[in-house]
């Protein structure tokens, strides 16, 4: 069973050390004559407007929230939809009142207007 | 031999990515080998052989409340640059005391106790007997969790909603 | 075990499930004019129907759904919970109304917190007890951090948070002791393995580590010293009905949530626990009191007060003699006794707190000067509750007194009796520095003012539970003492 993780985790290894191997291959061999413009922030083109580390909107975090909620449920069915096969109607009743909670939750954020973009 | 190697280097990982969490001087920063130290525990968890543990780790931990912390940062103010990881005179006693606990704890964990070990391999269909015992002897943590969900996202709604709305 | 599974059992849970959703959709739909009659009725009627859901079935005696106990020890609780919650409701009409307009949240909050009260009073799986016992940290945060203009409340919210996620994060380290050692999660279960040879033999380098980081949780839930300091601040800055329903139905879940685990699932750890707790208990009524002695708020005086108070409940625990039969002062009965008395004494206190905020915007033992000239209703209240608290007879705190005074002198632990009742006599001078205040300060160009009706009946009932509970002391003795029998597993 580990034996198929090995594979991912080799993967894993690749992934994070290629982006570390090809910045050191290309400070190597490339020449290096800095100049003020060249070391400048780069946007499109245009030189930055006001401070990079702006405050955010906390509509982002209850959007987040609002996923978090979600996932934890995806990581409760998983199982429950495994197991489906063997499992009577009471089983059903019990997943419908859970998903049936989190969507009382869903109605209310979406009745406060919290999925609206301001 | 080599599964040992492995778990040395990921509890490396771990450990690693969770010391600086806590030193970084940036808080972002800290926040970001969060991440690092929550995906080192899903590989531990792989190595266990609990994969649906390592799957509800990157799921949960490393996808949503990793995000839920990052943005949680970028929208307190002043929280984004320089200096921003709080410390304070008492930074020194609370990492010793708490090198000391862990130290005991470790100790009387690995050492001084005989812990009981089924000597069975892990049943192959570890995440079906899951999903039956969610719906059969665990019926009412399951529910209880998803009223804790609703009331989560509700109080948050309540205390983060903006002025206005 | 599906087919099996008796719903009837869970008719109380069910009831206040379905009535918080029917609040939250009450104030998604309704007109707000309706809203304000119609979300405090509901939710007191839906607690009534639980009331009677539980108070149906006193006396059975079974597992419900593999991790829920349906005996007489958790329908007590939850019938203390369940008339406490609804004079919180009925205190808090007006005083919420003035200050937030986010009443169905408020509501629903308070109800889906007697849920997990309900839940976490019954647990008999670690997971179950944890997950009760989130639920209701996790709606007590929100409330304590209710209304969200007023700084002291944003400050007692984030203190209660912190401390309470690290506290929760402490005692599952300790649960997970308990399972490793153990393999299981079913409290009997644990207590059946612990006494099986191979974890014999381990238990002297566990029993500490499990007993006391367990311990932390439960000890926060109940604000004991050391693990009160959450308490003050969140006591005072959180909106005063919630700090009824926090000192009162929180902390008595602490206590039965303890009294459960400690009693079913570690009998065999008996003398690591108890000796824990009576440190706990002594450390809790000293300090609580001390610092009490200093306040000049009467809200905060309370909430130091009711700290004080939570060592008292702890004396019960502490002479638990094995096993809880069915005699009287066996020390849990003088928990469960202490915990309604304690419930409808505290309550009423903070209710006359909020009422007092209500007529003057503060409760600075300032402003309960002359409080007999300008609202006489509330300085009599005052005064009972105050004489309660501190153990007057034939008043509900001196019954509570009686039953864990007893139990503690039959054990034969007779230094925890006099700190006890030094300590008795030290929390009875700040009671009567509020009395002296309200009668013999005199103040005269105060102005009067008038108390809510909501409000009054709270008080009404509490003033008829002080003296019910005071003086029909034999009849709840007879309920505490078949309740603290009837927890399963005994």
């Amino acid at each position: 069973m580990l034996n198929t993780y090995a594979v991912i985790g080799l993967y894993a290894l690749v992934a994070l050390t290629f982006p570390f191997i090809v910045l050191l291959f290309a400070r190597l061999v490339r020449p290096s004559k800095p100049n003020p413009l060249k070391n400048s922030t780069y946007e499109c083109g245009m030189e930055t407007i006001g401070d990079t580390w702006v405050q955010f909107r906390a509509q982002y975090y209850l959007f987040a929230l609002v996923f978090v909620v979600f996932d934890v449920e995806v990581v409760f069915l998983y199982p429950w939809a495994v197991a489906y096969g063997k499992l009577g109607l009471f089983a059903l009743v019990e997943m419908a009142l859970f998903i049936g909670l989190l969507a009382v939750a869903l109605v209310y954020a979406w009745r406060k207007g919290i999925l609206e973009w301001q | 031999m080599i599964l040992k190697v492995v778990f040395l280097l990921v509890s490396l990982f771990t450990v690693g990515s969770a010391l600086m969490v806590v030193t970084h001087k940036n808080l972002f920063s800290s926040a970001l080998f969060l991440v690092a130290s929550f995906f080192g525990v899903a590989a531990l968890y792989v190595l266990l052989e609990a994969e649906f543990l390592a799957v509800a780790q990157v799921l949960i931990y490393v996808g949503a409340i990793a995000t839920l912390i990052i943005f949680a940062i970028m929208l307190t103010r002043g929280m984004m640059s320089g200096r921003t990881s709080p410390r304070n005179d008492q930074a020194a006693w609370a990492g010793l005391a708490s090198v000391v606990l862990g130290l005991v704890l470790l100790y009387v964990v690995v050492f001084r106790v005989q812990w009981p070990v089924v000597e069975k391999p892990v049943p192959p269909d570890t995440i079906e007997q899951l999903g039956r015992a969610l719906v059969g002897r665990y019926v009412v943590p399951f529910e209880v969790a998803s009223v804790l969900l609703l009331a989560a996202l509700v109080g948050a709604v309540l205390i983060a909603r903006e002025k206005e709305v | 075990m599906l087919n099996t599974l008796n719903v009837v059992r869970l008719l109380p849970e069910l009831i206040l499930l379905v009535t918080a959703l029917v609040v939250i959709f009450v104030d998604l739909y309704a007109r707000r004019r309706t809203a304000l009659w119609l979300l405090p009725g509901v939710s007191i009627a839906g607690l009534v129907l639980a009331f009677v859901a539980a108070f149906a079935q006193w006396g059975a005696q079974e597992v419900v759904a593999g991790t829920l106990a349906a005996d007489s020890f958790a329908f007590y609780f939850k019938l203390v919970a369940a008339v406490t919650v609804v004079l919180v409701i009925l205190a808090s009409v007006r005083y919420m109304r003035e200050r937030t307009r986010f009443l169905g949240e408020f509501y629903a909050f308070l109800l889906v917190a007697t849920l997990a009260v309900f839940v976490a009073v019954s647990a008999t799986d670690l997971i179950t007890v944890y997950l009760g016992l989130e639920t209701l940290s996790i709606v007590s945060y929100v409330l304590t951090g209710f209304l969200r203009d007023d700084k002291r409340s944003n400050e007692a919210a984030i203190k209660y948070f912190l401390y309470g996620a690290v506290a929760s994060a402490i005692m599952l380290y300790g649960f997970s002791l308990l399972y490793g050692l153990t393999g299981t999660t079913d409290l009997a279960e644990i207590a059946r393995r612990l006494q099986a040879g191979d974890v014999l033999a381990n238990l002297e380098w566990v029993a500490w580590p499990a007993v006391i980081l367990a311990a932390v949780g439960f000890a926060f839930k109940a604000s004991l010293v050391p693990f009160h300091q959450w308490a003050p601040d969140a006591y005072e800055g959180a909106p005063t009905p919630v700090t009824m329903f926090l000192s009162t139905v929180s902390k008595a879940t602490g206590f039965a949530v303890m009294a459960r685990v400690f009693l079913t699932a570690m009998p065999s750890l008996g003398e690591y626990w108890m000796a824990l707790l009576y440190g706990l208990a002594i450390l809790t009524m000293t300090v609580g009191n001390l610092i009490a002695l200093r306040q000049t708020s009467v809200k905060r005086m309370l909430a130091y007060s009711s700290i004080a108070h939570a060592g008292f409940i702890l004396m019960g625990l502490v002479a638990v003699t094995a096993p809880a039969g069915g005699h009287p002062f066996n020390g849990l009965d003088g928990v469960l006794m202490y915990v309604v008395a304690y419930a409808f004494t505290n309550a009423g206190a903070f209710a006359v707190v909020a009422a007092v905020e209500d007529g003057t915007g503060d409760a600075t033992l300032d402003n309960f000067a002359g409080l007999i000239a300008r609202a006489p209703f509330l300085a009599a209240a005052m005064l009972i509750f105050l004489l309660s608290l501190a153990g007057v007879p034939p008043l509900a705190g001196f019954a509570a007194k009686l039953f864990v005074f007893a139990p503690v002198v039959r054990q034969e632990y007779y230094a925890l009796a006099v700190v006890a009742l030094v300590n008795a006599v030290v929390a009875a001078g700040y009671y009567l520095k509020v009395v002296k205040q309200m009668f013999f300060v005199e103040v005269p160009e105060r102005p009067a003012f008038a108390v809510a009706r909501g409000m009054r009946w709270a008080l009404w009932l509490m003033i008829i539970g002080v003296f019910g509970v005071g003086i029909f002391m034999n009849w709840f003795a007879f309920m505490s003492v078949r309740s603290a029998a009837g927890m399963l597993g005994l």
